[in-house]
């Protein structure tokens, strides 16, 4: 088990190597540059002054490899349109989508298996019926408009919740605040993360309940809910917490666009700032990060199987 | 300069009457006020560092005071720093007298050394790369001639040196800024609490989320009318709409058009017309030998109904443009030029004559070569729309325009910078004076702001005439000069003067109306009515 753990540990390095490469290279490939670089207003002679000042004179493998030098280290460099430390945005946005991000992971675990597991026992009843219009909804419509439609309605016309920020200014301290901030976000966030966890626990269920040792459960007389809790469920597990560790790994890039309309400053707007700013040391370090959360979910996500499912084992 | 003492005895009696008036109005404002504005990015706070613009432009006016600012009546350069300017040596050097008692928010005073400092060390640095520092490449160097007195030496006369300086300028603390190898990139100072000398001071700056302001205890021109301001940082315009909307904004710049209906229905805020001298057109890189004629030139102007356009693009909110100063810059604006109205079939006849006869594929020729275009166009506001409909226009006259989409970034990269385009449409915004030498002079073309790449001496000759001109009446007359040339021969097919739109809260009072800088240089003056 430590040997496995291990050896993925080192090939999650090494992943990160080569998605470390490939952004420098490609990002680099891109027509543009850094904001200050294309300013529409600026003079052939002032960009070249700051082209040299960023060090974006030197050819891209020499600037790859001071880079990698760098972060070896620990130092991921400097954002060029920014002019602070790359770590140091890193960690000023990191918990801004880890808040949002797992709110929305929860919710959306939470309701998706309940809606999954009553759409599948009231297999072509009413409450099927209308779970699966709800999962297509929020399959269907894009994030950003539901959530102009949430600041909408819950934010101007009843004016219920605030419209946008992580916090009241001036009231950093208070949970109520923050918690009344959460809604909207982690609630659109998580109703466009849902339908897949319904639609996963759905057919997982409906897969396990015609399973030969549910039938033998039954027949030896348990109760109705532990056959449901103790047999079904457990072995419908596997597939939801595969369909979770996909989820926690796209969280990343949905919430790119709540963090946008509802000015929450995660890593998702930093990472969409860099991109169009062709930040190109900042566009690294988010990518290193997703990179390593999403080497890092797999693993416990890997890790999970066996602890739900004795049969799998990792050795 | 007896003339000079009349306008300051005026200035004063007005500045007296008005400071009467504010204290009869203060009785009616709200001491607790706190506004909230709105910003598209983190403000970089230091208004020279490469690449603060849009999103750090309005709260550094707010921060760092300037010599001189603009009018509120017809943005004529008033005193803010500096207390009276003259020029010498036939506008060869300006002297300017500069405030007295003035402190930074940190309690050292500001003297002539943080002028010069600003200019010799900090925009004339050629390695720093300033932000907008080609505005000021006619600047020599900065001398110190006592505490309070300054003298900027040019290289050739710059008559518009007071408005440039209006514009964008603030200046810098030599003590604060003085020691950094790069005193643009200093992290504290931009994005933390920065030494100011503006009615409001840093008071909190939490990335991402807001940068609240407070007063400044210290400002010269008295205590300010409110008690702080919020610049929330919001990327998304419509969520800044809705969230203005929802009552959380007081003010939201650069609105778009489409949005004005609401904003106006909600009763809570207002919506001010202001101007800006920023034109729209479509540029013909002269490179192309096909643009040697200007009858090709004035053909495609006159094949585009630009007032349709505005209806359509900018809901009407904007004006057909006849060169580029803008209207909003009284005398020196001149309508008295050639016009172009929308007749394609005078364009028809017009490529008819300069020998552009209609191919049988629909799209006119000349000696075995068509009349098509390469029209490069970038992702940004209302570009790719504005060029597809110049391609319909043109496309009826027999003109063939091929509208490249590109992203923005990439755009500016092949357009801008490399000139690979044939035609293209995009926008100058310039500081209110109608000096336009930086985007149409041959100085600037190939590699500065001239993206035309249009060059005539004559052209150079009249906005040497108009830089050296130091009285308005020679400036109205030279300007004229240059504005007839410029719309006869049209280095750039004009397309509109757009009104630049902004909502405010309708309680939100002392709030200059005539251009945003204008607005963002007095809010000592703000004040929120009870």
């Amino acid at each position: 088990m430590i040997e496995y753990v291990a050896r993925r540990l080192v090939q999650g390095v090494f992943v990160l190597f080569l998605v470390s490469l490939l952004t420098f290279f490609l990002i680099n490939l891109a027509p543009g540059g850094p904001s200050s670089l294309i300013d529409f207003q600026s003079t052939a002679a002032e960009r070249e002054a700051r082209m040299r000042q960023y060090g974006l004179d030197r050819p891209v493998h020499e600037r790859y490899l001071t880079w990698l030098a760098g972060a070896v280290r620990g130092d991921l460099g400097r954002s060029i349109n920014q002019g602070l430390p790359v770590s140091r945005l890193l960690a000023q946005r990191l918990p801004i989508t880890l808040t949002l991000g797992g709110t929305a992971l929860v919710l959306a675990a939470l309701f998706g298996v309940v809606l999954g597991v009553t759409a599948a026992l009231q297999r072509d009843r009413w409450p099927d019926h209308v779970i699966g219009s709800v999962a297509t909804l929020g399959m269907s419509t894009p994030s950003f408009w539901l959530g102009i439609l949430a600041i909408i309605v819950f934010a101007v016309n009843f004016g219920w919740l605030p419209a946008a920020g992580n916090a009241s200014i001036g009231r950093a301290f208070d949970l109520g605040d923050r918690l009344r901030h959460l809604v909207l976000p982690a609630g659109v966030l998580a109703f466009s993360l849902m339908p897949n966890v319904i639609r996963t626990t759905r057919a997982a269920v409906l897969e396990t309940r015609a399973a030969d040792f549910v039938r033998t459960a039954r027949a030896k007389g348990l109760v109705e809910r532990v056959v449901l809790v103790k047999h079904t469920m457990r072995n419908a597990l596997v597939p939801v917490v595969a369909m979770l560790g996909l989820i926690a790994t796209v969280l990343f890039s949905g919430s790119v666009v709540i963090e946008s309309v509802f000015g929450w400053a995660g890593i998702g707007r930093l990472a969409i700032e860099a991109a169009n700013g062709r930040d190109y040391p900042v566009i690294l370090g988010v990518t290193l990060l997703a990179g390593t959360i999403v080497v890092t979910v797999n693993l416990v996500v890997d890790l999970a199987y066996a602890v739900i499912d004795p049969r799998i084992r990792h050795d | 300069m007896r003339i000079r003492h009349l306008a300051a005895r005026l200035v004063l009696a007005v500045t007296l009457a008005v400071a009467g008036l504010g204290t009869a109005l203060a009785q009616d404002a709200d001491p607790n006020a706190v506004l909230n504005l709105a910003t598209n990015a983190d403000p970089t706070l230091n208004p020279w560092t490469p690449g603060a613009v849009i999103e750090s432009n309005l709260i550094n006016t707010i921060l760092f005071d300037q010599l001189t600012r603009y009018s509120p009546d017809d943005l004529s350069p008033i005193p803010a720093l500096a207390t009276s300017w003259t020029p010498e040596e036939g506008g060869l050097a300006w002297v300017f007298e500069l405030r007295q008692g003035v402190q930074w928010s940190d309690g050292d005073p500001f003297d002539a050394a943080d002028v010069a400092f600003t200019f010799n060390d900090v925009v004339l640095n050629p390695d720093l790369g300033a932000q907008s520092a080609s505005q000021f490449n006619t600047i020599e160097r900065v001398d110190v001639i006592d505490d309070h007195t300054v003298r900027f030496v040019l290289k050739r006369p710059f008559s518009a040196l007071p408005y440039y300086l209006a514009s964008f300028a603030g200046i810098l603390p030599e003590h604060a800024l003085g020691a950094a190898e790069n005193p643009l990139t200093v992290a504290e100072f931009n994005k933390g609490n920065p030494v100011t000398t503006g009615p409001f001071k840093v008071a909190e700056f939490v990335p991402g989320a807001f940068v609240r302001l407070e007063p400044n205890p210290l400002y010269w021109g008295g205590a300010p009318k409110l008690a702080g301001m919020i610049f929330r940082i919001i990327p998304d315009a419509n969520t800044q709409v809705a969230q203005a909307l929802a009552g959380q904004l007081d003010v939201v710049t650069r609105l778009s058009p489409n949005v004005i209906d609401s904003i106006e229905r909600s009763g809570r805020l207002e919506v001010l017309r202001q101007s800006q001298n920023l034109f729209f057109f479509v540029a013909p890189n002269h490179d192309d030998a096909r643009f040697e004629d200007v009858r090709v030139k004035q053909a495609l102007l006159m094949a585009i109904d630009r007032q349709a356009m505005i209806d359509a693009i900018l809901s009407g909110f904007g004006r057909v443009a006849s060169g580029p100063v803008a209207p909003m810059l009284g005398a020196l604006f001149s309508e008295d030029v050639t016009q172009y109205p929308f007749d394609p079939e005078a364009a028809g006849a017009l490529l008819d004559e300069a020998g552009w006869t209609m191919g049988a594929d629909g799209v006119r020729a000349k000696d075995g070569e068509r009349l098509a275009f390469d029209m490069p166009t970038g992702q940004f506001g209302d570009l790719v729309p504005a060029s597809l409909l110049v391609q319909q226009y043109w496309a009826d006259i027999g003109v063939d325009a091929d509208v490249r989409v590109m992203e923005w970034n990439a755009y500016i990269q092949e357009v801008v910078l490399a000139r690979a385009y044939e035609v293209t449409l995009a926008w100058w915004s310039m500081p209110p004076t109608a000096d336009v030498a930086p985007y149409f002079s041959c100085s600037a073309a190939q590699s500065g702001n001239n993206i035309p790449n249009y060059c005539d001496p004559e052209l150079d000759a009249l906005m040497d005439a108009g830089r050296a001109a130091l009285t308005v009446e020679d400036q109205v007359a030279a300007y004229a000069a240059m504005q007839a040339f410029t719309a006869d021969e049209l280095p750039y097919l004009y397309l509109w003067w757009p009104d630049i739109l902004t909502a405010k809260s309708v309680t939100l009072q002392g709030f200059p109306e005539i251009t945003a800088a204008t607005a963002f240089q007095h809010a000592a003056d703000w004040y929120v009515a009870r």
